[in-house]
């Protein structure tokens, strides 16, 4: 006691909280003395944490409810009545004077108890210099704090419980699991709140099973039901519950149940077809019918014969489950009932004549929705809380509704009104989780996102338009539709159902009950509705055989799976025969479209994987430019200096790249910099992750040479460890306190600007760490990102990327409309081979900048068009598009613009040609005119040589990879093509491009001739066979090339016009049509300096395939010659 | 990696009364990681699965002072009062505990009584 005293007086800190006696606990000096005593960094609770915080809180409340105490007892001293404890002996000590602190079973040991205990006194300032007795105060305050956390805690863990023994699968706990074990086939039908997508999994679990697996359609789903599993089992199975999608995975060898995509497990059959890593497969919600759903039903009902030790648990809504028993051999269903609240529901049909009113058919009418606010508002007090859910079809719809909502709510203040549709920021969608404040509802304009995917508590009225937006596909135009509909009576119930989650609800709907009547029973299931290209690849590569005769569960129309399979044969994927080619069984494996995995491939060759990796992921990602409800001009501006000029994938591109500058420079501060240009950063995450698993798939098919680990020097390793590690720690830090709190909205919350929340994703800023960020740098390789990212590309290199670009995308061209430069920017119209009158996409580069496609001649060429035909230029473009999308308008997405001559004759599938190729059709729709013929043969020429090449260089590429011996392209052949193709774009002719008619179409082509006219002609190429083309007249040069088959002028002149000319070569010099120009050119050309010497030697001695017979009616003799020597053995003859 | 697994799963732990079942992860007056609190009885305790923090426990329950029956902690099943009593002993033992206890006990029996279905009523 002594020394304390001692202590107090030499201790110049001891707070100014209490002095003069006066002791405060409030006082910030005291508690911060309080808590470096008691709250130290390996103590129970730490200084400044949340959880100290809740302490002081309690601390506070403590105080008040003992002082209240303390009179009251003071008034009424009762003696403590006596016990009487003799009676068994365990009961003997208890203590007879009650007090509260024998009833807290645990102790604290803190700092001053541990320095008397242990008699120390080293650190004098540790010393408390605080009094004894509000130590003590203190410390029954910490004890009554702890024991009232366990209570808390201990309450939770029963509710859990509770919760968990009444949800309605419960009692089916039993029958469920005895008619897995009987079966092989089991289905689980159940509605919303059965709970069977939670319970299932973990009866399995605890009745022994392990390797499950377990479906889900969305990624979402799968991390949701994982977590929910693992905390409701209470962790019980630690780290043996885990999920998987297509970036991220929890799994270990641990894993017992694993939570993935139908697409993932899908590709797994892909990769070991009988599975043999699961022995229960769970495939949750079903009856969605996505296409992968559909599909993977498909298969596994083949496998189930080859794995009879396989169980398979389908887990349905009960809609039309009996389709599913059936089709598994009437597998024995478990019925389980929903838990609903009742639900009363209103129809409330828009009265035709108001429905005729409206004078603006295309915008939504927001009256009846705005009459539902209104009734909500006159029949329900304010207090009586529950929000509402609109259903609407599209972003449009939500966006007319949402305005006259939120006037109406400004004026009521009784409304917080939100959208919800997916391509909304995550944080924006998050904002519908949030609670209103007191007496204000939420008012959740969605679209049918809110049907399934997301779900919202509270929610106690649905307004229900009937309407929903799908898209549909139109498999002869390979075009899809983004239609409205009306929706099933299937859907009609789960939106209603939404209204009875957690009391009875009521649901208005906006259609006569005589229209539900009429609904659909279900929706139309995906794999009626979508393009079929990817399933169809992938069941090849499957060895599912022909897809036509697969036992879907329920068939595709025939009609879409016979416009996959001839896109697949148009794209290279499929063979004649329907087979895998190398690149398609290349494709099959990349979990991508096929036109973005055809660029992979083909710019691999060129050594662009750097920027068309980074393209293909961009691309395969949705767009991360979101579409503001009004245009922000400062985000305009600031996203200017990333827009190509070539095109939006370009555009994607710069973002993608600059986007990892700024991560590499400022850490933390890629949130804000998209933030300002108005995109959603999430998107470049997702592109980041797909680049990098692509990167991978690419390396793994010998297609990417593995980059050799650069040797760092030990300095950098250890600073690189020391980074990862602190980053580990850092992510570790915000696991732990993760758990997003629900946030208060206010009033004015749904409305413009608030966009802008500098809160962002998630409440991590206040704590400074952006987790986004900390995930990407611990999953990839910054400095080679930013190292690829950096480098500019070439102008070269630009071209060649565009060529790749195109060269996948094809046939995949708009051209634009002949009146365009007469036109506003906004009505610019492009028309495709069969579809017409397509306009750019609002977010595309060229909408806003159209100058960049009108043809203008550089240098003055005013003289030359007086005399020329109309329209004649160098620098007509097309443009290549990566999808089509029709709204209420067709749109062209990311479109880059090419140069159309060299694309065409580079691309095209068919050109035709008439005899002096001064008229070329390219896949019979698009004409090109080059009045000047020999410009036109010279580039005709070498664009055969250049698509032989390079076909020839992929197809080595590609089949190289198979066999063992991985055989290295030849860098002079790459190199060579690379220059050629360079050269080619550079050529500048003069030319017409033009549109056909469907009257030109019609006759378009002489038909089949007997004309024996070029029989006497030497092959035009090396080893080709000049054979009549039997449709279409002419004579077939390439699988692509048909030579003067073109009706008109063209069969007057073949013969006759013959002009002189000058083999740049071999000099010669005499008058050729120009099809004997094209075939002396093919056969003189040089090939001499890139050949072996000792080939050119022995090449005399036998018949190259260069030669063929040749007789000479003027010596009447027989020779084998090449062409160039049938040319010259002619000179003689003059 | 075999040891971290084993201190993370002791056994399951049963509430002899009312049946509640948790995994637990330690027995003793000293769970891990928690050099300042020590507990006053031997308990299952667990990681407190309600907070992401990996330091905090929850006690599950004990065993009863005087029948050594394993019992949770739930104020319907038992009490502490310097040792562990499960209801049924001290009810049989009343006289023995000081009137406050009695009085707390008294007040939980009227208001259980008056909310009888409380329980069932979740099972259906
Ligand atoms: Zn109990
Ligand atoms: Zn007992």
């Amino acid at each position: 006691m002594e020394s304390r005293a001692k202590k107090r007086c030499r201790d110049p800190s001891p707070s100014r909280g209490h002095q003069g006696g006066l002791w405060d606990w409030s006082c910030p000096e005291t508690r911060r003395r309080m808590e470096e005593l008691y709250f130290r960094e390996q103590d129970y609770i730490r200084a400044g944490s949340e959880d100290s915080c809740q302490f002081w809180t309690f601390f506070e409340r403590l105080q008040r409810f003992q002082s209240l105490k303390a009179e009251r007892e003071q008034a009424v001293l009762s003696p403590s009545a006596q016990a009487d404890p003799s009676a068994t002996p365990g009961l003997a000590g208890l203590p007879q004077e009650y007090d509260p602190r024998y009833r807290i079973n645990l102790s604290v040991l803190s700092g001053d108890m541990e320095e008397l205990v242990r008699g120390k006194r080293g650190d004098r300032r540790r010393g408390s210099g605080v009094p004894a007795e509000r130590l003590s105060q203190f410390r029954a305050a910490l004890l009554h704090y702890l024991d009232f956390t366990q209570k808390q805690s201990f309450a939770k863990l029963v509710k859990l419980q509770r919760e968990r023994v009444a949800l309605p699968i419960t009692q089916y706990r039993d029958r469920l699991l005895r008619a897995v074990a009987q079966n092989q086939v089991v289905v689980v039908a159940g509605d919303t709140g059965c709970g069977k997508s939670t319970q299932v999994p973990q009866y399995l679990l605890a009745a022994g099973y392990s390797h499950v697996a377990c479906t889900q359609p969305r990624r979402i789903a799968c991390i949701s039901l994982a977590k929910r599993v693992g905390f409701e089992s209470l962790h019980q199975y630690g780290d043996e519950v885990g999920y998987q999608i297509r970036f991220e995975s929890t799994r270990s060898p641990a894993t017992k149940i694993v939570f993935l995509t139908e697409g993932l497990l899908l590709r797994q059959v892909q990769r070991e077809p009988a599975l043999p890593g699961y022995q229960v497969l769970i495939a949750d919600e079903v009856h969605e019918r996505h296409l992968h759903s559909d599909f993977l039903l498909g298969v596994l009902r083949r496998l189930l014969p080859a794995r009879p030790d396989l169980k398979l648990v389908l887990m349905s809504a009960t809609i039309n489950i009996r389709l599913f028993a059936g089709y598994f051999g009437g597998a024995p269903v478990v019925q389980v009932p929903g838990r609903l609240f009742p639900i009363t529901i209103i129809y409330q049909p828009i009265p035709q004549e108001e429905a005729a009113a409206n004078r603006k058919p295309e915008r939504l009418d927001p009256r009846p929705y705005l009459r539902v606010l209104q009734a909500i508002d006159h029949k329900y007090p304010p207090e009586e809380r529950g929000d509402l859910l609109i259903f609407l079809s599209g972003v449009a719809e939500i966006g007319s509704v949402l305005e006259a909502a939120q006037t109406y709510a400004t004026h009521t203040q009784r409304w917080v009104v939100l959208p919800l549709h997916s391509t909304l920021s995550i944080a924006e969608q998050d904002k519908v989780f949030d609670m209103p404040p007191p007496g204000v509802r939420k008012c959740i304009v969605s679209t049918n996102i809110a049907e399934t995917s997301v779900t919202i508590d509270g929610v106690r009225f649905v307004l229900d338009s009937g309407k929903v937006k799908e898209l549909s596909y139109d498999p002869q135009a390979k075009l899809q539709r983004l239609q409205e509909f009306w929706i099933s009576r299937a859907s009609a119930e789960q939106r209603k159902g939404r209204a009875g989650r957690t009391g009875p609800g009521v649901c208005y709907r906006l259609y006569a009950e005589s229209d539900y009547d009429a609904f659909a029973p279900y929706p139309v299931p995906e794999i009626q509705r979508v393009a079929l290209d990817a399933l169809v690849l992938q069941m090849k590569s499957m060895g599912l055989g022909d897809p036509r005769t697969f036992p879907f569960l329920e068939p595709p129309p025939q009609a879409s799976l016979e416009t996959a399979v001839r896109y697949l044969r148009e794209q290279g994927a499929l063979d004649g025969a329907e087979g895998l080619t190398p690149i398609g069984n290349l494709l099959a494996q990349l979990p991508v479209d096929v036109v973005i995995g055809k660029i992979l491939v083909l710019g691999s060759l060129f050594r662009l994987a750097g920027p068309v990796l980074t393209l293909a992921a961009a691309l395969s990602v949705q767009s991360p430019f979101l579409r503001p409800m009004r245009p922000d001009p400062d985000c305009a501006t600031a996203r200017r200096p990333l827009e190509s000029p070539h095109g939006d994938p370009l555009t994607l591109l710069n973002t993608f790249n600059e986007w990892v500058q700024v991560k590499s420079e400022r850490a933390g501060g890629s949130r804000k910099w998209c933030r300002r240009r108005g995109m959603e950063e999430h998107r470049l995450y997702e592109a980041a992750n797909l680049r990098r698993q692509f990167q991978e798939l690419l390396r793994d098919h010998g297609l990417l040479e593995t980059t050799a680990a650069r040797p760092r020097d030990s300095y950098a390793r250890q600073s690189r460890h020391r980074e990862r590690r602190e980053l580990h720690q850092l992510r570790r830090r915000h696991e732990e306190t993760e758990g997003r709190k629900r946030k208060v909205l206010k009033l004015q919350e749904g409305e413009a600007g608030s966009t802008s929340d500098e809160e962002g994703a998630g409440g991590d800023r206040s704590r400074g760490i952006d987790i986004q960020d900390v995930k990407f740098k611990l999953r990839h390789n910054v400095d080679e990102l930013q190292a690829a990212a950096g480098t500019a590309l070439s102008s070269n290199q630009l071209t060649l990327l565009k060529l790749v670009l195109c060269r996948g995308l094809y046939p995949q061209l708009a051209v634009p409309d002949h009146y365009n430069s007469c036109r506003k920017d906004s009505d610019q119209i492009f028309h495709t081979k069969n579809k017409q009158g397509i306009v750019l996409h609002p977010t595309c580069v060229f909408a806003a900048s159209p100058e960049l496609l009108q043809v203008t001649e550089k240098g003055a060429a005013e003289g030359r068009r007086q005399d020329s035909q109309e329209g004649l230029s160098s620098r007509h473009q097309l443009l290549a598009f990566v999808s089509l999308l029709e709204t209420n308008k067709p749109y062209l997405v990311n479109c880059l613009r090419v140069p159309a001559l060299q694309a065409l004759l580079l691309f095209s599938r068919a050109l035709d040609t008439n005899a002096d190729c001064t008229r070329l059709v390219a896949d019979s729709w698009l004409e090109l005119g080059v009045p000047d013929s020999e410009a036109a043969l010279r580039l005709l020429a070498s664009a055969i040589q250049l698509r032989a090449a390079w076909e020839g260089l992929l197809n080595q590429q590609l089949e190289g990879r198979c066999g063992e011996s991985q055989r290295a392209l030849d860098p002079r052949e790459v190199a060579t093509l690379r220059q050629g193709l360079l050269e080619f774009l550079e050529h500048e002719v003069q030319y017409t491009l033009h549109r056909l008619t469907a009257l030109e179409k019609q006759n378009l082509y002489v038909g089949p001739q007997t004309v024996a006219a070029a029989l006497g002609l030497p092959g035009l190429f090396q080893g080709a066979e000049m054979m009549p083309d039997e449709e279409k007249g002419g004579y077939r040069v390439t699988d692509f090339l048909t030579y003067n088959c073109l009706a008109g002028d063209a069969d007057l002149y073949s013969d006759c016009l013959r002009s002189f000319w000058t083999c740049p070569h071999c000099a010669l010099y005499m008058p050729f049509t120009p099809l004997e120009r094209m075939s002396h050119e093919n056969s003189c050309r040089p090939q001499t300096q890139e050949a072996p010497p000792e080939e050119v030697a022995g090449s005399p001695a036998k018949p190259s395939a260069l030669q063929r017979p040749y007789r000479c009616d003027v010596c009447q003799q027989d020779f084998m010659f090449t062409s160039t020597e049938i040319l010259r053995h002619r000179k003689k003859h003059p | 990696m075999e040891s971290h697994k084993e201190a993370q799963l002791k056994g399951v732990f049963e509430c002899h009364l009312c049946g509640l079942t948790a995994p637990y992860s330690y027995y003793g007056q000293k769970p891990p990681n928690t050099r300042s609190v020590v507990l006053l009885e031997e308990s299952y305790v667990m990681k407190d699965p309600f907070t992401p923090d990996k330091d905090k426990f929850l006690i599950l329950g004990s065993q009863c002072s005087l029948c050594n029956r394993r019992v949770c902690v739930g104020t319907e099943c038992s009490l502490f009062y310097c040792k562990r009593f499960c209801l049924p002993c001290i009810n049989e033992n009343l006289q023995a505990f000081p009137l406050e206890i009695r009085q707390d006990l008294d007040k939980k029996k009227s208001h259980s009584k008056s909310h009888p279905s409380k329980n069932a009523d979740a099972r259906t």
